[in-house]
């Protein structure tokens, strides 16, 4: 689907003339005093089931997306840059949902992905966007890369990113950022090749915390390229945007690319609990759908008490989120695992096995991870965990809400004590050979252990 | 009414987010001839309890955004009546706090300059995108005793080392401690930088930046 340039004038008009609100105001009053009214008015307060992590209350979920629908139209999304609020009528909001595909293609030749708005328990694959822009070093970035997109369970790539540039620390906001961009499409495109999948799709830039990167890499000669590769454009907390974001946009459309919108709304944070996290999501997805005109992605939910999305209050607020997606909407959306424990550990795998399920009997369209480590350290990330995340996410569908609930009941008490303090893992250097591109035993034999265990749960991994 | 009454009344408010009443019990304590400086003690002992709800997850965010308005709108009236009767009130410390140049997130930061204003110190929050130019040039405006660096992407982490590279060159390094944190920070990497210390919680950044200043 094409950017349509109508909506997106109206984005950058609204951005300039919309009424004028302080970021401040807007985290600390604005976003916090609608969340909690909204809350309070469609029932939803303390409806968060621990024992419950994946919920079964599926006109639950619906409230949520009602109570979302009315969140999104009182306040509409910040752009930080003019502290104007681009604000939309409810009709106007839901007829930009509408506009969304309920399908669209990643990637070209045999190895196209074809992304599909999924209901709860769809018997449909979902697809499996591997790994998350962790920052690697240069010389270990090809053979992972390599290792990762020969794994079949990969559809499309969007990290991992270079933590250096040629040797020079890779700085935010700077020439070395636009010099990036291209830099990782060019060593994207010869790691899929030698992996024998040279049309596999890409998110375009990893290694972009500001607009420079996708200035330098998408849609130029030798970059990503926008007939098969899609626009990263991730919006700041809480339901906000900014011009880096929205330059994000306006070179898309220029290229004839595609967007994908993504957000979060951390528990505890300016939503409040796992319930204010989860109404905070499904509003901003609105947003992302109206504003970037993205056709995947979404906002979801993350704890920070454990910097990740795996402990059950957090999975509570996933699965709502998504459950209330599927229903509602026809979107293909997105989401994000993140895991907190390294490569080499039970508890990462544990982490992905409950969190993948839940997503894929959720409705989740596509997911990306994983986030090995919190994505806190170089090259803590290996292809071995990107394999079982994709076994248990496509495997798991078709599953009731019911059993894998039992599942994550019965899963959850081998990792939950942890995530307070994760362990960190190896590096993956350490666990695997570089040549071979071969786990080591020890890494092979936690993943045997825990896909039995997950196996002897009930998890259809055969 | 009695003068317990009134700190009772200015604890309650606070921990019941209401800065209507808040302000209400710091009129009655100044005209009463409540010295304002236990009435000020008061309220930072209220602010405490809710950043150790906090601390432990029965709080969030909102609730501490909330109780420190509802101080705010009590500690205006009573430092004015602090400097009306010509007192002196010992805070603990001046802090500088911002995100690096690069960075827009901005969650963990205010969390850590709320906690660390409810705790008693004098905070300077630059905001985010800061350049490191500007946290120099606030440690000297400021005279702050300690600056504090938030990042959360590993691409802008190493604007933090920027800012020490520049506060040595400035010769002001001696004179201010730094520390660190955000989402993709891990004490490793404090400690390579050259930073004073780490924390990975905001109730944690509080803590350090007490065992810091020897407080």
């Amino acid at each position: 689907m094409t950017i349509n340039r109508d909506r997106l004038m109206d984005v950058l008009d609204k951005a300039h003339r919309g009424p004028v609100i302080k970021q401040f105001d807007w985290d600390t009053r604005v976003i916090p005093g609608v969340i909690a009214a909204k809350l309070k008015e469609y029932g939803l307060q303390k409806t968060c089931d621990p024992a419950n992590p994946i919920n079964q209350d599926l006109e639950l979920a619906d409230r949520f997306y009602r109570a979302a629908v009315d969140v999104a139209t009182e306040v509409g999304m910040l752009c930080t840059d003019t502290q104007r609020a681009i604000r939309y009528s409810q009709a106007e909001l839901l007829a930009g949902v509408d506009a969304a595909p309920a399908a669209f293609t990643l990637g070209e030749g045999r190895e196209i992905a074809h992304f599909v708005h999924r209901a709860i328990s769809d018997p449909t694959p979902p697809i499996w966007v591997s790994p998350l822009s962790i920052a690697v070093s240069e010389e270990v970035f090809e053979p992972l890369v390599t290792g990762i997109a020969a794994i079949p369970e990969v559809d499309c790539l969007e990290g991992p990113s270079f933590e250096t540039i040629w040797g020079a620390p890779l700085r935010a906001g700077s020439p070395y950022e636009l010099l990036a961009g291209k830099m990782q499409a060019e060593a994207f495109y010869g790691a899929i090749a030698r992996a024998g999948r040279e049309g596999i799709g890409l998110y375009a830039v990893g290694t972009s915390p500001t607009h420079y990167g996708v200035l330098g890499g998408f849609g130029i000669p030798g970059g990503y390229k926008p007939q098969r590769d899609i626009v990263l454009v991730l919006s700041p907390v809480e339901i906000k945007t900014s011009y880096e974001n929205l330059m994000k946009l306006a070179h898309a459309y220029n290229c004839g690319g595609q967007t994908y919108g993504g957000s979060w709304s951390m528990i505890g944070g300016y939503a409040g609990g796992p319930e204010g996290a989860a109404l905070s999501c499904i509003a901003c997805t609105i947003m992302l759908y109206n504003v970037y005109q993205c056709v995947n992605g979404a906002s979801f939910p993350y704890d920070l008490k454990t910097m990740g999305n795996c402990g059950r209050p957090a999975l509570w607020s996933l699965g709502v989120v998504f459950q209330a997606l599927s229903r509602n909407t026809h979107l293909c959306a997105n989401s994000v695992l993140n895991q907190t424990a390294g490569p080499a550990t039970e508890c990462l795998l544990y982490e992905s096995a409950v969190g993948m399920m839940l997503l894929s009997v959720c409705g989740a369209s596509s997911c990306t991870g994983p986030r090995s480590a919190g994505g806190k350290y170089t090259n803590y990330i290996t292809p071995l965990e990107v394999k079982f995340a994709g076994e248990v996410f496509k495997r798991c569908a078709g599953m009731s809400l019911a059993q894998a609930n039992e599942i994550a009941n019965r899963l959850l008490p081998k990792y939950e004590q942890q995530l307070g303090n994760p362990p960190k893992g190896q590096s993956f250097q350490e666990c695997y050979d570089l040549a071979t591109l071969q786990p080591s035993d020890e890494w092979q034999r936690i993943y045997d252990t825990v896909k039995d265990a997950a196996i002897a749960a009930g998890m259809p991994l055969h | 009414m009695t003068a317990d009454d009134i700190l009772d009344g200015l604890e309650l408010a606070v921990i019941e987010y209401d800065p209507a009443a808040a302000a209400h019990w710091a009129q009655q304590a100044v005209a009463q001839q409540i010295d304002p400086i236990t009435a000020l003690a008061a309220l930072t002992e209220a602010i405490r309890e809710v950043g150790e709800g906090f601390g432990c997850g029965e709080l969030f965010l909102p609730d501490l955004i909330a109780a420190a308005e509802a101080m705010a709108a009590a500690t205006a009236i009573l430092e004015a009546e602090v400097a009306q009767r010509g007192l002196h009130r010992q805070g603990l410390g001046v802090v500088v706090i911002g995100t690096v140049f690069g960075d827009i997130h901005d969650i963990g930061k205010n969390m850590v300059a709320t906690l660390l204003s409810a705790a008693g110190f004098t905070v300077h929050d630059l905001g985010i995108n800061v350049r490191a130019e500007a946290f120099v040039a606030a440690v000297t405006t400021y005279n702050a005793q300690v600056l504090a660096l938030s990042a959360l992407l590993t691409t802008t982490a190493p604007e933090q080392k920027k800012v020490i590279d520049l506060l040595t060159a400035a010769n002001l390094r001696q004179q201010v401690k730094v520390i660190v944190g955000g989402g993709g920070i891990t004490a490793d990497f404090a400690a390579a930088i050259g930073a004073d210390g780490f924390d990975a919680t905001a109730p944690g950044a509080v803590k350090l930046t007490k065992t810091l200043l020897a407080l």
